[in-house]
């Protein structure tokens, strides 16, 4: 039965009623309704204890305002689902591959505006470079990680990944939501063919890499390397030396060919309603203080040129212009516009 | 069934509604009791057979859970065995974390909420359908069934979407009538399942004995339909509590689900708090199972 | 004899909130995903949209699509199976104990598992089956393997998985209908001199059919609309179509796609209600769901 416009009135009246009586009763904090409100995306765990403990809240108290923050991901459908004029969230946190792909739907802008984000100016090359859409605040290098206590001698290379002797305790990426495991896929072109847009090549790499132990998040594959399920495997430098000082026999190993860049890069969406706010946010992420916190936290290279952290992070992490010029950084507009078919394939590729 | 005819209306309706009253399940005990021996006559192998296999299926049960409360009490931050000892540590993490606490209340908040309404809708409408003949009454029950078969995580997102199309955004009320949903099937079977068992005489003799349909219906036909009902309604908050599909979509940030909150923990970490988490979650059920138990009687009512 | 027989009376309203509630939050969002499945794009935001069947005919024409459907199909298949061949004996206990406190333990044994919440019980599996979990920890120090078996990251990890997560709802249903068949028909049959095994299968089985098929129905149903244990205990490697749409939805961004493949699968649950119920109304002689 089609639905008149009154009815769909009334029912609306309702359901607002309903949503303030019951919004009443489940959260206390919705009265303070002065106070501007960011809605930005971030991980959970480390990032996300220290992002709530420390860093937000000092965030809200310096601009008066509040900050949410969703970590259920995924979140670029959730996004996408939301309207233009008002989307879910200000500011989108997350990986390279999805803010180009956020991008091409016209979720977020592509560039961040200088003047409003004065802290640009400090950032290496590679933070606003083209290949990068919005700011990256923060990268990492994926590279190998292996277990220390198998008797593995003199890893230099990727294609060590392929040696027989490494089936059963190989661990790699679910590709198709996973943007390490994209990465490595344009790394098998370049590896095994003419370069980072020979699928081909890659595809039949692919192929002689199974065995291999999946997972969809480099949690998880931390997970892995610890309990010793996986003992060589991919994985960024971050995810292999947060465990410094816990005695843990896992190592990260910088292959020869060069390691891949996975950045962490923000966007603001162009609906938002709160954009200096917004811009006020990746200005502060871009901080040298509040870098050094996040990247002596959970061991990401800070994008700011001006950060000096302390020893033990300056040795391994990527803290100076010769260091930072060694990441490769994917064609990921490329990647995106074949997305379907490679994961059409991959999926096909990987099965039990 | 009693033999009719002998007995005046009320002794036949009292002794009818004892026979009923105590619910289909300890009609049989009280049968079993006049049971000659056959029941001993079973044979041995056949009978520890018989207990070998329910032993074996509720050590299959029971086993992960074992496990969890291992994991919960083991010191290290991964999956290993065999645990290197016991201690409480993961506990005070889950205490301590604000995330956490605020999921379970969250949670059992929700699973309230959702319990009450798919109890309130269910109940009526298999009432409805049993007893009030609408048209396509199949149909309907189908339809109502329906939200089982189809992928929660479909059902979650197109209700996301819907709420954006309408413009409110990711309420409470939104998530709660996901929830209500996707539990609703299960108060409805319960629900049913003791309606069609019920004796109808029962409420034929009522009317009998002149009592109007009003009063047919809140002192005969309803206490009799409570157990089915009640049965919907654990199953009904179980399920809530437990609900993942749904609720990633439908949640926001800051209200979140315990089983959501749970899932983004695994993906950064995998450490013993979400077994403690569990073992929280399975002593405040158990605690809800027994203290039911005792007030209500459970037996008779967890019957689908 | 019933009063209450084929006349719709003033019971039937009682429907009313629950049509409400269906009609608002169930039929209009599905009916979204429906026409979002036969659309070029989501009208929310893109400016033009026309029809398309490139979605369907995308499934239909890729075999590997028909594969994920079956392997979706197999796994549910499978794990209705295993939990009817283990979940009857216990809801056969169930249902005869005698003792209130025996009851009671065994009801709360099978509510246990399903009150540890989805997750963590997935996860507890993992803890179980993986190669440097329980079971090879132990298979391997008992010197009975040299190497890690594999239990997960293959089917048969998420058939057991399933499993242990829906034969809860397998007892509990069967338990009712069992509890209500009347012992005194099992008793003749003993009296006349059938074995207790004959009078298992000769009255105890056909009674219970109904719950049997209910039962089956019920987890069948479920464990196709699984997603976190295939996904956790199949190691990624083993795809079914709820994963698939949920990789579509949230690494794909294609709705539409993805809204196809859910209709595909509503389609294959209902055809097989249908068919069960065809079944149910042979085999038993009953007319109603129970």
């Amino acid at each position: 039965m089609p639905l008149s416009p009154k009815a769909l009135n009334r029912r609306r009246f309702l359901a607002l009623s309903a949503s303030v009586g019951i919004g009443a009763l489940a959260a206390p904090h919705l009265a303070r309704a002065e106070e501007p409100v960011l809605n930005v995306t971030g991980w959970g765990g480390k990032w996300g204890d220290i992002m709530s403990s420390d860093i937000g809240p000092a965030f809200e108290k310096e601009f008066k305002c509040k900050l949410k923050t969703d970590t259920a991901l995924p979140f670029l459908p959730k996004l996408q689902a939301s309207s233009r004029s008002a989307p879910i969230y200000d500011v989108l946190h997350t990986n390279s591959n999805e803010q180009w792909a956020a991008v091409e739907m016209g979720l977020v802008e592509p560039k961040v505006d200088p003047r409003l984000v004065p802290n640009l100016a400090d950032v290496y090359p590679y933070a606003v470079s083209d290949k990068i859409v919005g700011v990256s605040i923060f990268t990492s290098a994926i590279g190998l990680g292996m277990r220390t206590d198998k008797g593995y001698a003199g890893i230099t290379s990727w294609k060590e990944l392929w040696d027989a002797k490494y089936n059963g305790v190989r661990g790699g990426y679910v590709i198709p939501v996973n943007s390490l495991g994209q990465a490595f896929v344009m790394m098998c072109g370049t590896l095994f063919g003419k370069g980072e847009s020979d699928l081909d090549a890659a595809y039949a790499a692919l192929e002689k890499l199974k065995p291999i132990k999946l997972v969809d998040f480099t949690g998880a594959m931390e997970k892995l390397f610890l309990s010793g399920e996986v003992c060589l495997g991919v994985i960024h430098d971050s995810g292999i030396y947060r465990y410094e000082g816990q005695n843990q026999p896992i190592d990260f190993v910088t292959p020869a060919e060069g390691v891949l860049s996975l950045e962490q890069v923000l966007t603001i969406t162009p609906g938002s309603k709160v954009k200096e706010l917004a811009n006020a946010y990746v200005n502060y992420m871009l901080r040298p203080e509040v870098q050094k916190r996040l990247a002596e936290t959970v061991w990401y290279s800070p994008a700011n040129k001006k950060v000096k952290l302390d020893a033990k992070y300056d040795a391994k992490l990527l803290t100076t212009p010769e260091k930072v010029s060694k990441l490769i950084q994917v064609d990921w507009k490329w990647y995106n516009a074949q997305k379907d078919e490679i994961d059409q394939r991959v999926n096909r590729i990987f099965r039990a | 069934m009693s033999p009719a005819a002998q007995h005046t209306p009320s002794q036949q309706l009292s002794r009818e509604l004892a026979a009923a009253g105590s619910t289909s399940g300890t009609r049989n005990s009280a049968n079993v009791q006049r049971r000659p021996s056959a029941a001993r006559k079973r044979t041995r192998p056949g009978r520890v057979l018989y207990l070998a296999v329910n032993i074996a299926v509720l050590t299959f049960l029971l086993a992960p859970i074992a496990i969890v409360v291992v994991f919960a009490l083991n010191p290290t931050p991964f999956i290993q065995f065999p645990p290197v000892g016991v201690s409480l540590r993961w506990f005070h993490k889950f205490f301590a974390a604000r995330d956490f606490m605020h999921a379970l209340g969250f949670s059992l908040e929700v699973a309230a909420l959702t319990t009450s309404c798919a109890t309130l809708l269910g109940g009526c409408a298999a009432l409805a359908i049993a007893r009030g003949n609408p048209p396509g009454a199949r149909v309907v029950l189908a339809i109502m069934l329906s939200p089982l078969m189809l992928p929660a995580i479909l059902t979650g997102l197109a209700l996301f979407q819907t709420y954006v199309l309408l413009d409110v955004g990711r309420p409470l009320w939104g998530l709660v009538a996901g929830h209500t949903l996707v539990t609703i099937p299960y108060v409805v079977r319960t629900t049913l399942a003791v309606l069609h068992n019920f004796d109808l005489r029962l409420e034929e003799a009522a009317r009998n004995l002149g009592a109007s349909p009003s009063r047919t219906f809140f002192e005969v036909t309803l206490p009799l339909v409570k157990p089915g009902v009640l049965a919907g309604a654990i199953f009904a908050f179980i399920v809530s509590f437990d609900q993942f599909p749904v609720s990633l979509f439908l949640v926001s940030p800051g209200n979140e689900t315990l089983p959501i909150t749970l899932f983004n923990y695994l993906k950064f970490d995998l450490d013993g708090t979400i077994g403690a988490a569990s073992v929280v979650s399975i002593l405040l059920a158990l605690l809800v199972v027994i203290a039911l138990d005792r007030t209500v009687g459970l037996r008779a009512y967890v019957k689908l | 004899m019933s009063t209450a027989a084929a006349r719709t009376n003033g019971l039937a309203l009682f429907l009313l909130p629950s049509v409400l509630l269906f009609a608002l939050f169930f039929f209009v969002p599905i009916g979204l995903m429906a026409v979002m499945s036969l659309l070029t794009g989501n009208p929310v935001v893109a400016p033009h949209v026309g029809f398309t069947a490139r979605h369907y005919l995308r499934i239909i024409n890729d075999p590997y699509y028909l594969e994920v459907i079956w392997t979706t199909i197999r796994i549910g298949l499978w794990t209705t199976l295993v939990s009817l061949l283990i979940g009857y004996p216990l809801a056969h206990w169930m249902a005869r104990i005698r003792s209130r406190a025996g009851h009671a333990a065994l009801l709360m044994a099978v509510l246990a598992p399903m009150l540890t919440g989805i997750v963590v019980r997935t996860f507890a599996w993992m803890a179980l089956l993986s190669d440097t979990g329980v079971i090879n920890q132990t298979l391997i120090s008992l010197g009975l393997v040299i190497r890690p078996v594999q239990l997960m990251y293959n089917e048969t990890g998420i058939v057991i998985g399933l499993v242990h997560i829906y034969v809860p709802f397998m007892v509990l249903t069967l338990t009712g209908v069992i509890g209500r068949i009347d012992e005194r028909l099992e008793q003749a049959a003993e009296n006349l001199g059938a074995s207790p095994l004959r009078s298992f299968l000769e009255v105890t089985l056909p009674l219970s059919l109904p719950g049997i098929l209910a039962g089956s129905l019920l987890v069948f149903a479920l464990s196709i609309s699984a997603y976190v244990t295939p996904i956790l205990l199949g190691g990624f490697q083993v795809m079914t179509l709820p994963i698939l749409i949920y990789q579509q939805i949230s690494a794909n961004f294609n709705i539409g796609f993805a809204a196809a493949l859910g209709m595909v699968l509503l389609l294959v649950s209902l055809i097989l209600i249908v068919a069960y119920n065809r079944v149910l109304g042979l085999v038993s002689g009953q007319h109603d769901l129970q």
